[in-house]
């Protein structure tokens, strides 16, 4: 036998050593993108991983026979681990209760087989070449392994393959090297065509991931949440996400940020009391949208609100807001109380049918970023609303920013005129949001008197507080704008316009 | 089958008169052969679906002078009217609006509608073919009453109509598959070179000039109905030369106009420029000068099932004077003057004969040449040639996602044969349904119609498919598996075909008049344009005229 390392052998402890860094990147980078905050993340991982390599090394001790056999399995199954284990992060990630334990599971597993390459690797090699330069040679290779490893990952293998392909690349590589070392010493292991086939296969499962990685999964989402995402769930008209920093919660629609339990008490005690406070004989009052409670849980507050109704598309949003501990929390059971009726379904089609009249209306539907949505905004719309407000009664509407979409917020109170309604706008400051805008309506004949008190209790409204939200300084002063129609919907172009600019 | 006798006699009679025996001898040959090429295909999509058309069978019975049982009973009605298409439908409701209370609907199908007739399914309601009409010009006072009477138009704001705005198409409205990605509105623009676009543009400002001038008579030169359009000889010249031979006399080259004016023209007619009259293209962009209150010019309106809404509202009222399933299949004059009409009913296998004062039929021309054997128009009924179309409603449970503007009411692919799909939940105003259905428009244009025909006929169900569905992949790509269902419906006789020297020709005006003020005739196919408006008008124009007479 040859005294000299081959270079073959070198090239496998190589890849070895830069699969094994992979892995532990792959998994820090997909806990700060789904998890947010990199520096624990990245921190705790490799802490984790590092760890679990030591539990690996010292269970080494306890593999006795059949080493050449055993390592060959074990780079098959770190191949598979490694090469699977984002896929797999991805696909669990809408469980959100037991990610952690998965991700963490997987990286101890990936640490402990990884931990386990290089003793054995070296004991394998011991009898046959020379131990102080099999030691130097083998550990030189293992860090330039590591070296080469952490700069083409974020240099190229992230920009050009992203994870998921990164990881089924390296697991690939990873079940090579075990078909190698298979192939070169076939005669010393007994079920060599077993492992031989047991690679092959492990390779082409690999391939398949590498080349369906597309479809697996898409990342972009979980990139643009720098919160902890602590509730993911697709329903069948959106994406909902809430996501946790510190003690402030935020719930994202498709991406959009509904409220931040931080400041959503500015939005909406200005959406409900301005109106509300000014219709002492208000009874029954109708909320379309606001599928969070929040609204609901500010009309509760007046003891002469016989009955809410609560119109919302989706039954996946009412339904969260009416479990989740931390949600009940934030709107204080609100969707539970027994004046609350919740009905999942259509607006447009829900007020149409609709003949009972209601005290006062709110309007909280999500901005009229499409044509679907758009639709709620309509002249059609607002005179169904006008035909179920009770004659002495308030409608309010969310009517987006005065400020960034000046445009679009006009043509709300446009749209609203137009169909003989008297509009009273006002914009209040949400810090979430920013610059935000409310348009009251009501017949004409109707004179709103400014509330002189409010309910005891309020963090934000107060009289003297309304007086500013009722005046518009220059720049989110009235434009002139036209009427938004179902034939139209220049609403939605507006708001596209003009939203294109800030974000 | 029947079917098949219809096909040697239609096909030789075709050969004798024009003894393109070669010509016709490859065509056909190669339908045929394409067709068994394509049934070895057959299994390649895996799509349900069905494949359906006017009732053929009784069609056939007429056209194959079948025996029919001997009549058992003869009964009075004051005025018969042959046809439930617009047509009739609007006879009627003239008759009735006047005080007439003695008047019968006869329709061979059993339904209501002709054209404007609707299918629905599990998701929606569908157009089966007409879809829409614009709003009304506003010096058409008939249908301004009609369509505020079915509530269309609500209330005028001055001078103009408001028109209901769950009717009016909603926005997003049209959109055009260009060079990669989807435009707003029909006229190519995306990735169009200036001096195309140039030519466009002036080709619009032609027209528009065109729309707004009256001739030596003081009417305007385009209009609707076509019967108040000027007779200025020097613009119903046009009628003599076809569309494309104008717009090459007019100097129109650009590769894109000449598409947008071949989709116009095959979406209004069922045929390319190069098949009508250069007086019915015009008509197209320069008759429609509709103005409302709350909606753009010449706007359009929309319904789920398309003109079927509207055939609906015409029908409900004259619901106890229709009867549907009855097949009129000999008209005689009587010695008292009156009319004997025999009727088969195809439900009850039943046969009657009507004695009738006074009939109106509301039959496009081919039915009433085997109608009338027994009387003398002296007309050539050849010349009346009719556009086939499939339409395949198709149900979708989610549109491949594609570059350009979102999905719209009228979508259409520049290049392809169709003339693209519209979606029936446009008016629809949930949110978020996840199925819709879209309807697709295919003209048989690339045949004469008589030979399109044949083959339209002669298709299976997996043909359709692979005509359809190849194209419906150009235009969305991966879309077959999206496909849940489709329904395809042919209309051998889809529409009137406007060829040149066809509308203001002397055979027509003789096609209009009265069969000793007893006949009388109403059909777009009188027209000359199968458009709602028309069909509506003619319905009325015979009905006075029966009420002129009777008088």
């Amino acid at each position: 036998m040859n005294k000299k390392l081959p270079a073959l052998l070198l090239i496998s402890v190589f890849v070895v050593a830069t699969c094994g860094l992979i892995y532990e990147l792959i998994a820090g980078t997909l806990a700060s993108y789904l998890l947010g905050d990199s520096v624990t993340q990245f921190s705790t991982i490799i802490g984790v991983y590092l760890f679990s390599m030591g539990i690996g090394s010292w269970v080494s001790k306890y593999f006795e026979k059949n080493i050449l056999s055993w390592f060959i399995q074990i780079e098959i199954l770190v191949g598979l681990v490694g090469g699977f284990s984002s896929t797999v992060l991805f696909l669990v990630f809408e469980s959100i209760a037991s990610f952690r334990i998965v991700l963490y599971g997987f990286v101890s597993l990936t640490g402990i087989l990884v931990g386990l390459e290089i003793p054995l690797l070296m004991r394998i090699l011991k009898d046959r070449y020379e131990f102080k330069d099999l030691v130097s040679k083998v550990f030189t290779f293992d860090y330039i392994g590591a070296l080469l490893a952490s700069l083409i990952f974020p240099l190229l293998l992230i920009p050009h393959l992203g994870l998921v392909k990164t990881a089924y690349l390296f697991g690939m590589l990873n079940v090579a090297v075990a078909l190698i070392v298979c192939l070169n010493f076939k005669k010393e292991i007994r079920a060599s065509k077993y492992l031989q086939g047991a690679s092959f296969i492990s390779i082409i499962a690999l391939l398949a991931g590498f080349i369906y990685a597309d479809k697996i999964t898409s990342f972009s989402e979980s990139q643009t949440y720098s919160d902890t995402i602590i509730y993911s769930k697709s329903t069948p008209y959106q994406r909902i996400i809430l996501t946790k920093k510190n003690k402030v919660l935020r719930l994202f629609l498709n991406g959009n940020l509904q409220f931040s339990s931080d400041d959503e008490y500015r939005y909406h005690e200005a959406l409900v009391h301005p109106g509300l406070q000014a219709l002492p004989f208000a009874k029954h009052v109708l909320v379309m949208g606001g599928g969070d409670g929040l609204a609901v849980r500010e009309i509760l507050k007046y003891p002469n609100v016989d009955s809410v109704t609560l119109v919302d598309l989706d039954k996946g949003m009412t339904g969260l807001f009416q479990s989740n501990k931390i949600l009940l929390g934030l709107n204080k059971n609100a969707l539970l109380s027994p004046k609350v009726k919740v009905i999942n379904a259509d607006a447009f089609s829900w007020v149409k049918a609709q003949r009972k009249k209601f005290d006062f209306i709110v309007i909280d539907f999500p901005d009229p970023s499409n044509y679907a949505v758009g639709k709620l905004y309509t002249n059609a719309f607002y005179k169904l609303v006008k035909g179920i407000l009770a004659p002495k009664g308030l409608m309010v509407i969310q009517s987006t920013s005065p400020f960034v979409a000046p445009k679009s917020f006009w043509t709300v109170n446009k749209t609203l005129e137009s169909v003989g309604l008297k509009t009273i706008p006002y914009h209040n400051y949400v810090p979430s949001f920013g610059e935000w805008g409310y348009i009251m309506a009501t017949e004409p004949d109707n004179v709103y008197k400014k509330p002189q008190q409010y309910l005891p209790g309020l963090k934000f409204i107060s009289k003297e507080s309304l007086d500013l939200m009722l005046y518009f300084p220059k720049d989110m002063g009235k434009v002139e704008t036209d009427v938004n129609k179902l034939n139209n919907q220049i609403l939605v172009k507006y708001f596209e316009d003009e939203w294109a600019n800030v974000l | 089958m029947s079917g098949q006798t219809f096909y040697k006699d239609e096909l030789s009679a075709y050969l004798k008169r024009r003894s393109f025996l070669l010509r016709i001898g490859l065509i056909t040959g190669g339908i045929f052969l394409n067709g068994c090429y394509k049934k070895m295909r057959s299994n390649r999509y895996n799509i349900p679906g069905t494949l359906q058309g006017p009732d053929a069978k009784a069609g056939h019975i007429l056209r194959d002078k079948l025996k029919l049982p001997a009549a058992k009973s003869t009964r009075k009605v004051k005025t018969l009217i042959v046809g439930s298409g617009i047509s009739g439908l609007s006879a009627g409701r003239w008759l009735k609006k006047n005080g007439e209370t003695d008047f019968e609907i006869l329709e061979l199908e059993n339904h209501t509608g002709g054209n404007s007739y609707y299918g629905s399914n599990k998701i929606a309601s569908y157009p089966l073919g007409a879809h829409y009409i614009t709003i009304a010009n506003n010096d058409d006072a008939l249908l301004i009453d009609f369509l505020k009477e079915i509530d269309v138009i609500t209330h005028f704001e001055g001078q103009l109509p408001y028109y209901n705005d769950y009717y009016l198409t909603f926005d997003p409205e049209e959109r055009l598959l260009i060079n990669g990605e989807w435009q707003e509105g029909l006229i190519p623009d995306f990735g169009v070179p200036v001096a195309d676009k140039k030519e466009i543009r002036r080709f619009l400002s032609e027209v528009d000039q065109l729309k707004n001038t009256r001739g030596n008579d003081g009417k305007f030169l385009f209009n609707i109905p076509l019967s108040s359009s000027s007779a200025d000889e020097n613009y119903r010249r046009l009628d003599k030369i076809t569309f494309e031979a104008y717009l090459e006399e007019k100097g129109y080259r650009s590769k894109y106009l000449l598409w947008y004016l071949n989709y116009a023209s095959k979406d209004d007619y069922g045929q390319k420029i190069k098949h009508i009259s250069a007086w019915a293209g015009l008509h197209y962009f320069a008759s429609r000068r509709g103005k409302a209150a709350n909606a753009e010019q010449n706007a359009i309106l929309t319904w789920p099932e398309g003109n079927g809404w509207i055939m609906k509202q015409l029908a409900g009222p004259l619901r106890d004077h229709i009867k549907t399933s009855s097949l009129c299949y000999d008209l005689k004059p009587m010695p008292n003057g009156n009319t004997l009409v025999t009727v088969f009913n195809t439900k009850t296998q039943l046969t009657e004969n009507i004695e009738a004062e006074k009939i109106i039929l509301c039959a496009p021309q081919f039915v009433n040449n085997r109608l009338l054997k027994n009387f003398n128009r002296n007309i050539d009924y050849k010349a009346f040639n009719y556009s086939p179309w499939l339409i395949a409603n198709i149900t979708i449970n989610q549109l491949p996602e594609s570059k350009g503007i979102s999905l719209c009411w009228d979508n259409v692919a520049y290049n392809t044969p169709s003339v693209g799909y519209v979606n029936s939940a446009q008016q629809h105003l949930n949110l978020s349904e996840d199925k819709k259905v879209i309807t697709y428009y295919l003209p048989l244009c690339d045949f004469e119609p008589a030979v399109a025909r044949l083959a339209a006929y002669s298709r299976n169900y997996e043909q359709w498919l692979d005509i359809v569905i190849p194209e419906l992949e150009i235009i969305h790509p991966g879309i077959s598996k999206a496909i849940e269902n489709i329904d395809f419906w042919v209309w051998g006789h889809g529409m009137i075909a406007p060829a040149k020297d066809f509308i203001w020709s002397e055979n027509l005006a003789k096609a209009k008049l009265p069969v000793d003020d007893k006949i009388f005739f109403a059909h777009s196919d009188l027209s000359g344009v199968s458009i709602f408006e028309e069909a509506f008008h003619q319905g009325i124009n015979a009905a006075k005229q029966v009420l002129n007479v009777t008088s």
